[in-house]
């Protein structure tokens, strides 16, 4: 094998991999390596001084190959790539070994995590030493984007992205734009018009030339790549339907969410007692200018309870974030409407987070609302009143913060319902090649850094189908996933992973047994030569044909045999 | 000292290597005797990766991949699944216990199911004591 000159970078993360791994170890036993001619550790190798000390020791010492032992390659790859290309290597020349993620942070003895961050170092280095020099390809991106779902955020991530020049093709699966906020009456804290607000939208969205807008739609299929997706759309038309099929290069999805089902709590009496009702059939009842009651009558006491499948063992365990405020704003909403109405807000915590949540909290306890907290998974219960009291129901609540069982009267009980993740998660997940996590909500490439990103380039997901999200926050987030997309698509060209598999003619025999495993139709088969060969644009690198072919004639790019080996050598050595 | 098993997982990058990478973040402890290989789709694993890992010194492989439905490349999984019976039947010929190799289904937002996985992996392979290959090997060098 020739001669290499390895440097090795071994990553303190602060403490994170400090902590529980001897990164001084780890050195000594990978510059002990062939091929190893300089190894450090350092506190941040990601940060600036890090990378220009790899890049410095790269130009002076001539290092051709690179292995950072860090966090995770999913975060720090790309990083580490550019500055071997900085320094004037190919960026492929580099090889991570994962000692965080996959180590310090998931064990609690030091001298076994260490003797792993070594194990996996050597395998890196190892492997490393085989990494051939790869060239990235350019392909065009189409600059169309397909957006899922026409709701505010995807209202705003459509405008957004037509008004740059891009065509945006917003699907709908409802018959009409404006989703759950189209739903609400007024928006909290600052009280102004769900309505106004989502008419104003809809309307610029549906007379902007650059939209096309298919309600009563669902994607059936999505086909292709970054760049170069291929959609196919079914629309429904009364008793038939059509289906359409157009190119887009980006996809958002900003399906949303749906709200928790009330009648799964059973101990509320929702579906039995005629006025507990949920906040979205208040919300109704606003848009209609009426608060009463089932019988017509003007409510006299109106109780409010948080966290209807919210923060509870037994139904969601996360936060919905837009009930607290909603309730808030009932509690004004009913004062307004009903100024002799007695208004009781019965929740867990009061989460005020956000910009002006506060403010508002403050005047709602100023308007004489009485708040009792109750415990989380010790929740009020409701009973009908007796013919000698002058309510509907009592509530009987333990009250937390003066230890006493409190009852309280109420004509009418809404329940502030959470959000959950919409029944169709799943299949939208699949069709888009994305995951959810434990609670069907869309995972983001990054929680932190790469919020509206995922796992799958060119897909992109915003809004509350990724978590609970206020209005704010899905806008914002519409906007952020518009912007990647736009500063992507101006280039007109995109870069992809120059990992593909490639077949040695020499040693194919022409058994077309790849040709089969393929999933992308990817292998071309030449029956004047009788040999295969790939389609280097359409591969995307999963191998299926490396491991197939009984003639090892196909090598995997950046995935070789030589490669794997070397590092299963590496992490048992 | 107990004898503590030496395990080469390969997982693939979508979903399996991303739900041990949250197991981290999850700061989820599970043992620390698997050594983690990235592929890029459980089709990618060749049989002879892990033979290889065996007659290097492995005493058990794991292979994680996405769940049934979910690969990224729509069936590759179901590849890997169709290979795995024909390579279990050569390693029984070779004397190599069932449970030496192992293939699961990890999500990317399954941590704790990698953990859970990676600790019960751990505890039978340490059952079953070293590896007969790697015995053999040491065997075969001190007869030499």
């Amino acid at each position: 094998m020739e001669e290499h000159k390895i440097g090795v970078y071994v990553c303190m993360c602060g403490t994170n991999i400090a902590k529980m791994v001897d990164c001084d170890d780890v050195v000594r036993t990978a510059s002990e390596q062939p091929g190893v001619v300089c190894a450090k550790t350092y506190k941040y190798m990601c940060s600036n001084p890090g990378q220009e000390m790899i890049v410095a020791d790269i130009k002076e010492q001539g290092l051709d190959r690179v292995v950072v032992a860090a966090c995770s390659p999913r975060m720090h790859e790309p990083t580490f790539r550019k500055a071997l290309q900085t320094a004037g290597i190919n960026p492929y020349f580099l090889e991570m070994a994962n000692i965080r993620e996959q180590c310090s942070w998931v064990h609690d003895d030091r001298q076994v995590a260490t003797e792993k961050a070594r194990a996996l170092t050597l395998g890196a280095t190892r492997r490393v030493a085989n990494h051939q020099p790869l060239e990235r390809m350019s392909v065009e991106m189409c600059p169309d984007v397909l957006v899922i779902g026409g709701g505010v955020c995807g209202l705003t991530a459509a405008l957004e992205l037509a008004d740059g020049g891009n065509r945006v093709h917003l699907v709908e699966r409802a018959s009409t734009l404006g989703g759950n906020v189209a739903r609400v009456d007024l928006t909290a804290p600052y009280l102004d018009s769900a309505r106004d607000l989502m008419t104003a939208l809809v309307t610029r969205v549906e007379e902007h030339k650059k939209v096309d807008v298919l309600t009563r739609s669902q994607v059936s299929s999505l086909e292709g790549f970054v760049g170069n997706f291929v959609a196919t759309v079914e629309t429904i038309w009364g008793d038939s339907a059509s289906v359409s099929q157009f190119k887009v290069g980006n996809v958002i999805v900003a399906t949303g969410y749906k709200e928790f089902d009330a009648s799964r709590v059973t101990h509320y009496g929702y579906g039995k007692l005629p006025n507990v009702i949920t906040s979205f059939e208040f919300e109704k009842m606003l848009r209609a200018g009426r608060v009463q009651t089932k019988e017509g009558k003007l409510p006299q006491y109106v109780a409010i309870i948080h966290c209807v499948g919210s923060r509870s063992k037994e139904f969601h365990t996360y936060c919905s974030r837009v009930c607290c405020m909603t309730a808030l704003k009932y509690a004004q909403e009913v004062k307004s409407a009903v100024p002799s109405c007695y208004v009781s807000d019965v929740y867990i915590d009061m989460h005020a987070f956000g910009k002006g949540h506060e403010d508002f909290y403050r005047r709602g306890s100023e308007a004489k609302t009485l708040f009792l907290m109750y415990g989380k998974n010790d929740h009020p219960v409701i009973r009908k009143a007796g013919p000698g009291d002058d309510c509907e129901m009592l509530i009987e609540v333990n009250e937390k913060l003066s230890g006493e069982v409190i009852e309280i009267p109420a004509d009418l009980v809404i329940l502030m319902v959470g959000m959950e993740a919409r029944e169709d998660s799943e299949a939208v997940a699949r069709l888009v090649n994305i995951s959810r996590d434990k609670d069907g909500w869309f995972i983001e490439s990054h929680p932190k850094l790469d919020p509206v990103a995922t796992t799958t380039d060119g897909i992109y997901i915003a809004g509350a189908c990724a978590a609970p999200k206020d209005i704010p926050d899905s806008v914002a987030q519409a906007r952020a996933a518009a912007g990647r997309i736009l500063a992507r698509t101006i280039r007109g060209v995109i870069d992809i992973d120059a990992v593909f598999a490639e077949v040695t003619e020499d040693k194919c025999s022409g058994c077309r047994v790849c040709n089969e495993l393929c999933p992308y139709s990817a292998i071309t088969y030449d029956a004047d030569k009788k040999k295969s060969s790939v389609i280097s644009a359409l591969c995307k690198a999963c191998g299926a044909c490396v491991a197939g072919c009984p003639s090892g004639a196909i090598a995997a790019r950046h995935f070789t045999d030589a490669q794997i080996f070397a590092q299963i050598e590496g992490v048992l050595a | 000292m107990s004898f503590e098993p030496k395990i080469v997982g390969f997982l693939c990058n979508w979903c399996s290597y991303t739900g041990a990478d949250l197991a981290g973040t999850s700061r989820i402890h599970y043992a620390p005797n698997v050594r983690i290989i990235r592929v890029m789709c459980t089709a990618r694993i060749d049989p002879t990766f892990v033979l290889k890992a065996l007659t290097d010194g492995a005493d058990g492989v794991l292979i994680c991949g996405c769940h049934p439905g979910d690969c990224h490349y729509s069936e590759g999984n179901y590849k890997m699944m169709r290979r795995y019976p024909l390579l279990k039947s050569i390693l029984a010929e070779f004397g190599i216990e069932p449970a030496r190799v192992r293939l699961e289904w990890v999500s990317a937002s399954e941590g704790q199911r990698f953990a859970d996985i990676v600790n019960d992996m751990t505890q039978r392979v340490r059952e079953l004591g070293p590896s007969p290959v790697r015995t053999a090997l040491v065997q075969d060098m001190a007869e030499r």
